[in-house]
């Protein structure tokens, strides 16, 4: 167990190509850190650095006290569980998870109760004899965890673990790791392109984009108070509507001017905070949770916006219901009992208290 | 109900139509056919039918019925003969594998020139055997080849070489372990490219050193495809013949005297073509032998 601090890393292929420009992460013993973004924001090269799989161009990295720069991966005291299992194929299950413990010299009977314990934990013991060829994905990724575990390591490393299985055993081993992660509270880095992932699992996710970390912080943090329109649009499914838009009205009754020219009053605990972006073109966003069907029009935080349906989807406990504002493609969830219908007007209910102003020209948020 | 009944038709009618297909297609395969019986199928059975007979070149043909077969029991050159093949295959399919898999290993590996010094690597198994073994026949000279020179000049005794019965299988292997190690070397490098590549991150994470990773990762993943080349080596050790011909020709004496140079010296120095084809026969059963066990062990780890 331990901390990993991860100090102004760079990685640059063949001189100019910067992978990961210089990220400063501080992780905490126990905690469970998730790296999310989009492909080629150089999560998975911050990763591989720490295992040390990948060199590091410039800055530090530390484990548990020590810096891990130039120390090779096998003394680094970390596992890893990788995207594609990256079992020995030709070992059984019990040998796969024992080959870390044997090439340590570790006596058998210790070797035997670990892997027992790990196979316990994960519930494979039935398998333990089984080749990885004759395993379903779900086993496979399970004994990739189990050889992680049973080497009781300072930290462990997840690399998109779970991309490569059908969306319900996803669901399912999400769950399992959690409670892996419950039990045996070692320091979990956790990479993935899902943010529904990242949220369920991270004490705290790390936003990555180009190399960069957009922000760090606990899943709902991320969610209610996004620092930047990536983090913003990136966290939540479906993503945050964003809207071209004007601060306007007088200084007393501020509000959101849309381009078709709807005008949605900006509630009063948030004129202060808006107070300087009058007369400004700003970006205005409110998640689709926040855009729902009429109701409560008495309380000051609901605006009404009118629009033409779409396309309406219909998800079961909610309906997604699509249309265009100013020319950009915008989405409500709605309560299924809500007569939507294509082309058909609908007057939905934005929740200001929730809206979000960006900078056009910088994407942070105000 | 018009279309239920044409697709009903058109199912009767397609395989009276796929059978007719099959009475028109029979004389494409005769080419084929006639090709394998002349030069597999008819060599075969006249070889088995030659083995049965007293039959001398110019001479009269006699049926002898299995005495050909009871003669090589007692004949002790025969015996030799095979105990000397055995020696020389097990020679020159241990060496070449194990210099093969090791070079394959070392090009799998990037470093600068990889590409040229493959090349100048795999450039022995491009010579003709013939011509490379009447050049390695000059260098194993022992007055004034070149081979000699080199040990003298690093204050080593010279050697017989091939004019030496214990030296001349030796010898002889290897030539053929410098023309036959780029075989293995480019099968098992094939293999090595194939594999993947995670395990070998996973391992070097388990804390695995390089010997660790070739014992336990490479060495079992790359097995079948050393077994593959250790089947297609074994086979063409077991015949060997031009490099011995020419080399050595079987001598000095029998020393180098493998089956092949036996009954090449049977059938065509001898005349004797029913022994000859009966010692032919023999060694057929041979080499299906040793590539059956080849292939049995090969079988056995592809299902463990």
């Amino acid at each position: 167990m331990a901390q990993v601090s991860v100090r102004k890393v760079v990685k640059a292929y063949d001189g100019d190509v910067q992978a990961v420009r210089g990220i400063d992460l501080e992780i905490a013993d126990h905690e469970f850190v998730v790296l999310v973004g989009p492909s080629g924001c150089g999560k998975s090269t911050t990763l591989r650095m720490i295992a040390g799989l990948e060199e590091i161009s410039a800055g530090e990295i530390w484990i548990g006290g020590d810096i891990v720069n130039d120390m090779p991966p096998r003394d680094r005291d970390i596992a890893m569980v990788f995207q594609n299992y990256a079992l020995y194929p030709h070992m059984s299950v019990f040998d796969n998870m024992a080959f870390g413990l044997k090439l340590r010299k570790l006596p058998k009977l210790d070797i035997k109760t670990r892997v027992d314990e790990a196979a316990r934990i994960l519930d494979i013991v039935p398998l333990l004899e089984r080749k990885p060829k004759a395993l379903s994905g779900g086993q496979r990724q399970r004994v990739a965890m189990g050889r992680a575990i049973v080497r009781n390591p300072k930290v462990f490393l997840f690399d998109e673990p779970l991309s490569n299985l059908d969306a319900k055993l996803r669901v399912q081993m999400r769950t399992e790791i959690k409670k892996v992660h419950q039990t045996v509270r070692t320091t979990t880095v956790y990479v993935t392109h899902d943010q529904v992932e990242a949220m369920t699992l991270a004490d705290r996710v790390v936003v990555m984009n180009h190399g960069r970390i957009e922000q760090v912080g606990p899943p709902q943090e991320l969610y209610h108070h996004p620092k930047t329109r990536f983090v913003a649009g990136f966290i939540g499914s479906p993503a945050m509507n964003f809207f071209s838009a004007r601060v306007v009205g007088p200084s007393g009754a501020p509000a959101v001017q849309l381009a078709d020219g709807q005008v949605l009053p900006i509630p009063p605990a948030r004129q202060d905070r808006y107070a300087a972006q009058r007369d400004r073109e700003v970006v205005f966003g409110l998640r689709p949770e926040h855009l729902t069907e009429p109701r409560e029009q008495g309380r000051s935080s609901i605006a009404p916006l009118r629009i033409t349906v779409d396309v309406v989807e219909p998800m079961g406990m909610e309906t997604l219901v699509h249309f265009f504002l100013g020319g950009e493609a915008v989405c409500a969830r709605v309560d299924p009992q809500t007569p939507a219908a294509p082309n058909a007007p609908l007057t939905l209910a934005a929740d200001m208290n929730h809206m979000h102003l960006i900078e056009p020209s910088s994407g942070n948020v105000l | 109900m018009g279309t239920t009944l044409s697709a009903g038709t058109r199912a009767v009618a397609k395989p009276a139509r796929r059978r007719n297909y099959a009475r028109q297609y029979w004389p494409f395969i005769v080419p084929a056919g006639v090709v394998v019986f002349a030069v597999i199928l008819f060599p075969w059975l006249f070889t088995l039918f030659m083995s049965v007979h007293d039959w001398h070149i110019g001479g009269d043909r006699t049926f002898i019925g299995l005495h050909n077969y009871g003669r090589m029991l007692a004949d002790e050159r025969f015996g030799w003969a095979v105990l000397r093949t055995l020696y020389f295959t097990a020679l020159s399919v241990v060496l070449p594998m194990v210099l093969g898999v090791a070079a394959a290993v070392v090009f799998h590996r990037n470093f600068p020139g990889r590409g040229l010094a493959r090349t100048l690597f795999i450039m022995p198994m491009m010579a003709t055997p013939v011509a490379i073994a009447l050049v390695w026949t000059m260098m194993f000279h022992p007055q004034l080849g070149v081979l000699n020179y080199l040990l003298t000049s690093m204050g080593l005794p010279p050697s017989a070489w091939v004019y030496e019965s214990g030296t001349v299988i030796p010898t002889l292997v290897m030539v053929e372990t410098w023309q036959w190690t780029p075989l293995v070397m480019l099968i098992v490098l094939g293999g090595l490219a194939s594999l993947p590549t995670d395990p070998y991150e996973a391992a070097v994470l388990d804390g695995a050193n390089l010997w660790q990773i070739f014992r336990h990762v490479t060495l079992p993943l790359v097995w079948p495809f050393i077994m593959v080349a250790a089947v297609i080596r074994g086979i063409d050790a077991l015949k060997a013949f031009d490099t011995i011909f020419v080399i050595s020709n079987g001598g000095p004496g029998t020393a180098s005297e493998t089956l092949n140079i036996l009954l090449y010296l049977q059938a065509f120095s001898f005349y004797d073509m029913g022994y000859a084809s009966a010692i032919v026969v023999v060694f057929f059963i041979l080499i299906l032998l040793v590539t059956m066990l080849l292939l049995h062990f090969r079988q056995r780890d592809a299902l463990s």
